[in-house]
């Protein structure tokens, strides 16, 4: 089991007002699927996330991941799995101004202490995802759909074992969209684990896996039967 | 270590150029003045080392001074009978006489000497009147001393010896009293004397209202015998063959004189006798004194601008937190951010250190043109050392002002951090 979460609770504390985000959470997730979590805003899904992603830690809880206990990780262990393990895929995209698309996607690489090899394996990345041409490019010179294939590049830059993807389409047209969901598919296929939080049933049937989460509780956990199941296709988008 | 944060930190500070030269103000005056202050010191003492050596290089000079005994003494009532009761600063010491500078030409390694004394007079030319320093010396002070004659001749030993009416002017004076005529061969007079000018100074260049340029100089003898009706001299300035024997010489000095004088008693010394690394040590000390003061005010402007630096530091970590929230996600450890935020502060305060060091040099060498155009011996000198140390403290402020701010946002928790967005 990849990722193993048993009795995960998570408050905020604010003051005197204690918010229960997450309540008593179970889950595991087996290498090579593609989960969507799906739930309204204020769910708790963000959450969930945030902490399977160890962006955050849980309040109480026992969180296994690859089989390993990561409670008692440090912050620099956890910065350690986020670098080489896990790949993120943010709804704004999350890119830095005034640098290169290339500089962008070898971010990661450049916090992961490996001594060489930045650039090769960033146009690599950046080739995976059809954008092998532009990667001299500023992140504010490309439209919306490929900042967001040049952070799915910065999330692959590091052969990560997980992507989380949190709500990757949410600021996509349609077209752009179906692209960047081709490509999730595709990188599933290629044996990689997604999970992916988004509110949109079209976009959470391209996994085949929904978990629907409540008032920070897992209401409903079903596979997608293959009937079910979206695929897009990639869409060339027209040359600006 | 990668580039990364040399590289991340560049980003950041290229992000406001405007902002970053605002908040490097601070830093820039104060290494500015740091640099001023140096390179004016070093130019100040170019000039009195070469005023100095105008006495001549490799040169003693030998003064009269009170006793230290009659010094311990005063104020003391009851003191009657003794030879120097009576003395006080105001008293002159007598006991220098040429006799003195003479033996003191007998001392191994002493080359050349010359004693000197010096009167305040009116001297007159043609209805025009100036009180100016008159300046004795014996004739050997134009084999010794730097001063340059731009026309006619200096005295010699026989004019000296003989009391003759001989003067030789001062650049300035030489204007003040002839204007454009030619002053040699006509007769000035000083107190109840006529004088023949027979030689004109080059100007030496001077601070302030008296220099040598106004000094009136005549044979020792005759400024003793008829104008001043002394037979002592104030001091004596002794060449040495060779400089690094000095302190030796310095000592066969001062066993001449006492012998001279009947005293056994160092403390009833009536004269001091420097050399020229003893006299420059007096202007070293008053430089560094002054140096120092104005480094501990230049200090007070880079304490200010450090604290600007950090100020502007925690609006750039508040600015960045989306981006901090991001770097952390994708693997950067509290480690990397500290390092790259205490990289843009030191960034920040070394691009204040070295426009001040080029604003501060730029000024230092407009002092020196001033001081040059005024006709001071002033060399423009940036010292190496206060490079390097401007470098060093602005770094050093960028460290100690970067550090809190950076150490904020290499806290941040990165959920915090990237929710912030």
């Amino acid at each position: 089991m990849l990722i193993e979460l048993k009795n995960i609770v998570k408050n905020y504390v604010n003051g005197d007002v204690v918010t229960r985000v997450l309540r008593d959470v179970d889950l595991s997730v087996d290498e090579g699927e593609f989960v969507a979590i799906m739930g309204p805003s204020g769910s708790g899904k963000s959450t969930l996330m945030h902490t399977i992603g160890f962006l955050d830690r849980p309040t109480s809880g026992t969180y296994l991941f690859d089989g390993e206990n990561t409670q008692s990780f440090t912050d620099d262990e956890l910065a350690r799995i986020r670098n080489k393990r896990i790949g993120f895929v943010f709804q704004s995209f999350n890119l830095l101004p005034r640098t290169s698309v290339l500089d962008n996607v070898m971010l990661p690489l450049l916090y992961s202490g490996d001594k060489s090899g930045y650039e090769s394996r960033a146009k690599k990345a950046l080739e995976s995802v059809g954008l092998g041409e532009r990667i001299h490019f500023m992140s504010n010179q490309i439209s919306g759909g490929q900042k967001q294939r040049v952070a799915i590049a910065r999330a692959l830059v590091c052969d990560p074992k997980v992507i989380f993807a949190d709500e990757p389409t949410g600021n996509l047209d349609s077209k752009s969209g179906a692209t960047v969901m081709h490509i999730l598919e595709e990188l599933n296929k290629e044996g990689r684990t997604i999970i992916l939080v988004t509110h949109d049933k079209q976009v959470a049937l391209h996994a085949n896996r929904i978990v629907t989460i409540r008032d920070g509780k897992i209401v409903e956990d079903r596979l997608v039967p293959n009937s079910e199941r979206v695929h897009s296709k990639e869409i060339k988008e027209e040359e600006e | 270590m990668n580039n990364i944060y040399l590289k991340q930190a560049i980003r950041g500070i290229k992000s406001n150029p405007s902002r970053t030269l605002l908040t490097t103000l601070g830093i820039m005056i104060g290494i500015g003045t740091v640099i001023l202050v140096l390179s004016a010191g070093e130019g100040f003492k170019s000039y009195i080392n070469a005023q100095v050596e105008a006495f001549g290089s490799n040169s003693i000079i030998v003064e009269t001074s009170v006793p230290a005994s009659t010094k311990a003494r005063q104020g003391g009532a009851s003191d009657s009978g003794t030879a120097n009761s009576s003395a006080t600063n105001a008293v002159p010491i007598t006991t220098l006489k040429i006799r003195d500078v003479e033996d003191m030409k007998n001392i191994p390694n002493v080359k050349n000497a010359y004693g000197a004394s010096i009167g305040q007079q009116v001297v007159t030319y043609k209805g025009v009147s100036k009180t100016t320093f008159i300046f004795g010396a014996s004739a050997a002070r134009f084999d010794i001393d730097k001063g340059v004659i731009a026309s006619g001749r200096g005295y010699d030993i026989g004019e000296d010896k003989s009391l003759a009416q001989v003067a030789v002017l001062g650049s300035r004076i030489a204007t003040d009293l002839f204007g454009d005529s030619n002053p040699l061969g006509q007769l000035i007079r000083v107190g109840n004397y006529n004088f023949e000018v027979i030689g004109v100074y080059e100007s030496k260049g001077s601070f302030g209202p008296m220099s040598e340029d106004d000094e009136v100089f005549i044979p020792i003898t005759t400024l003793q015998k008829k104008i001043q009706g002394i037979d002592y001299l104030i001091y004596s300035v002794v060449e040495l063959a060779d400089n690094s024997k000095a302190n030796a010489t310095k000592l066969d000095i001062i066993d001449t004189l006492r012998r001279n004088h009947y005293i056994t008693d160092p403390t009833r010394d009536d004269f001091k006798v420097n050399t020229q690394e003893e006299s420059l040590s007096v202007f070293n000390t008053i430089l560094q004194a002054i140096t120092f003061l104005l480094i501990a005010i230049a200090s007070i402007s880079l304490i200010v601008g450090g604290v600007g630096v950090m100020n502007i530091m925690y609006v750039v970590v508040t600015e960045r937190i989306g981006e901090i929230g991001l770097k952390k996600a994708l693997g950067a450890r509290g480690k990397d951010i500290l390092y790259e935020f205490l990289i843009e502060a030191v960034l920040l305060t070394i691009i204040g250190g070295v426009i001040g060091i080029i604003g501060g040099s730029f000024l230092a060498f407009v002092v020196s043109k001033v001081a040059q155009g005024a006709g001071l011996a002033w060399k423009f000198i940036v010292p190496i050392w206060g490079v390097v140390l401007s470098v060093s403290v602005s770094m050093v402020i960028g460290i100690v002002f970067g550090v809190f701010p950076a150490r904020n946002a290499a806290r941040l928790d990165p959920i915090v951090a990237l929710n912030r967005e």
